[in-house]
């Protein structure tokens, strides 16, 4: 009985996790890994960027610049992104498997003035289905392939060998 | 001789000792290197003819009925022509029988990706009641009791004794064996084949994305297929049903988002691996290229790829012609790979 009703808790609570598994986890060379969820990044300071899609019109994409979230996880960027942290990266993952890469220093503000963002809104809309809820955006790039949608995972390591 | 000796007792990360002798892969380098190969479980030749053997081995199942080979047929580029396949017991899988061709760069295994390595993959057939319905652990048992068994694990693992985790790793290392990159595609990559006129116009329509607009014709088949190998590791829901009976990767994840997704198959042998998708509803494909032209059904977690992609301004399919299909099966015919149907190498050893 106390074992049927355990499963069944188990049962239950993993449902739950799974009904908010659209999260954010922010892991690998970070002093905090998170995990951040719809209410976690709409606390985050707010940024806007205008860019062109694929259809090739400009539209407003409104979110948080990648480098407040990686900051929050403790990535080393500005006065820390030298010497051996130039060799480290982001990879980016999403939901259908697809990935793409940033190297920390193109990202960080101390060596581009390009605000490379995590966008929740496209002209003051949520993200159409299959996009969302959170994509990368980054402005001036001439083809929008590293524009990674449905993002789940961001992860920072070493470049090896 | 020392060096031998040194060999023979090297003990890599897990519990089992290897000894044996490198297997070397061959396969061209545009395939690229980002292999799955488990450090505790490097191929070696004797590793790979023992995985071959076992492949075939009709005493992992219940009542020594059927071996992986049953479902897995070299000639049909290790499928079996079925929608659903029978195992032990008759009754029907829930789903349609993967080609095994180039797993080495396969990272989720399946069509819902539930299975991290092809170790971890074998236990699910050797042991599912509508499969081969029996435990690694009496599998092991059984062949520890044959006269040949002990021997062939020994070269391989450095001992007599049989356990089903030695079962798993041997048959993994012959999947990995199974590389096919001697299509007439490959060849045509290579400089030495010079394809059909049908064909060309077909590779072209794959690899282009339509745009109406600047009236460019494509299928864009190969923003999910693409790629020297025919094969990414993506998940999507290709529009087959509104609401999905099988619910696919949701069933893993519970994100609503997986709902109908699949993992994307390899194309490579397609012709041979009919019938198609993972419930092998389209027997041919015309039947495919119908659907991805005119019927792909709308939902929430349909691909953004397919969306808003045709060929018509506005069109909610592709919207391909009667001859561009027929081009676009010209080209995929190029993808049937004869020398890997008939490799000796990867054959059924008690024929
Ligand atoms: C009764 C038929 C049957 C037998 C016997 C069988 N398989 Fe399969 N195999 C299937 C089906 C069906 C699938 C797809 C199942 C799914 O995705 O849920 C599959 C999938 C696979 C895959 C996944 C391929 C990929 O690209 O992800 C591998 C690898 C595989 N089988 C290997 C084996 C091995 C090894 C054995 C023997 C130990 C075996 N199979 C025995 C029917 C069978
Ligand atoms: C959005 C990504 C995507 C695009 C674009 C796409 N496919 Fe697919 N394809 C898939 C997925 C996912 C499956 C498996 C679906 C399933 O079984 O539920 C699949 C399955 C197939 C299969 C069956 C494979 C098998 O082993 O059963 C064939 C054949 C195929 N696609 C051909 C094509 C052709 C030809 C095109 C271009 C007209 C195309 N695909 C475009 C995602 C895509």
């Amino acid at each position: 009985m106390l074992y049927k009703l355990t499963a069944c808790l188990l049962i239950t609570i993993f449902a739950a996790t799974a009904a908010f598994a659209q999260t954010i986890s922010v892991e690998g060379e970070v002093t905090h890994p998170l995990k951040l969820g719809a209410a976690d990044i709409s606390k985050m300071q707010r940024t806007e960027v205008t860019a062109a899609d694929r259809d090739g019109k400009p539209h407003r994409y409104s979110g948080v610049p990648v480098t407040t979230i990686l900051q929050q996880a403790g990535v080393t960027l500005g006065a820390q992104l030298k010497g051996e942290n130039m060799s480290k990266y982001l990879l980016v993952k999403s939901g259908d498997g697809y990935e793409v890469l940033f190297s920390l220093a193109e990202l960080d503000s101390a060596f581009t003035d390009r605000v490379i963002i995590l966008a929740d809104q496209v002209d003051g809309q949520p993200l159409p289905d299959g996009k969302g809820p959170f994509r990368i955006v980054v402005p001036g790039e001439k083809k929008p392939a590293r524009w990674i949608w449905e993002v789940t995972t961001m992860t920072v390591r070493f470049a090896k060998d | 001789m020392i060096l031998f000796g040194m060999m023979a007792l090297t003990f890599v990360n897990g519990r089992i000792p290897f000894t044996g002798e490198p297997y070397p892969l061959e396969y061209p380098a545009s395939f690229g290197n980002r292999t799955n190969i488990p450090a505790d479980n490097p191929l070696t030749k004797e590793g790979v003819y023992l995985g071959r053997r076992l492949f075939y081995e009709k005493m992992l199942s219940a009542g020594n009925k059927i071996s992986c080979g049953a479902c897995h047929m070299q000639q049909l580029a290790f499928t079996d022509g079925k929608a659903f396949s029978t195992g032990i017991d008759g009754v029907p899988t829930d789903r349609n029988a993967m080609s095994l061709a180039n797993l080495l760069w396969v990272k989720n295994f399946f069509w819902d990706g539930r299975a991290s390595s092809l170790e971890q993959q074998a236990l699910t057939p050797l042991a599912a009641p509508h499969e081969m319905g029996q435990l690694p652990e009496i599998s092991a048992e059984k062949l520890q009791r044959s006269k040949v068994y002990p021997g062939l694990f020994h070269a391989a693992f450095g001992t007599q004794i049989i356990s089903g985790e030695a079962i798993v790793k041997a048959l993994a290392q012959f999947e990995r064996t199974l590389i096919s990159a001697n299509s007439p595609y490959d060849r045509y990559l290579n400089g030495q084949y010079q394809p059909g006129s049908a064909a060309l116009r077909g590779m072209q329509l794959f690899m282009t994305a339509p745009a109406p607009e600047r009236q460019v014709r494509g299928a864009n088949c190969g923003h999910c297929h693409g790629g020297p190998k025919l094969y990414l590791e993506v998940f999507h829901n290709n529009g087959l049903d509104s609401i999905p009976r099988d619910a696919g990767r949701e069933k893993q994840t519970g994100v609503a988002a997986d709902k109908g997704r699949f993992r994307v198959p390899t194309l490579r042998n397609i012709a041979l691996t009919a019938p198609y998708m993972h419930d092998g509803r389209f027997r041919t494909l015309e039947e495919v290229l119908d659907h991805y032209s005119d019927h792909i059904r709308n939902s929430a977690s349909l691909s953004p790829v397919l969306r808003n992609t045709s060929n018509e301004a506005g069109g909610a399919s592709l919207r391909l012609s009667k001859q561009e299909k027929k081009d676009i099966i010209a080209f995929l015919q190029l993808l049937t790979d004869s020398s890997f149907i008939t490799n000796p190498a990867f054959s059924n050893p008690f024929n």
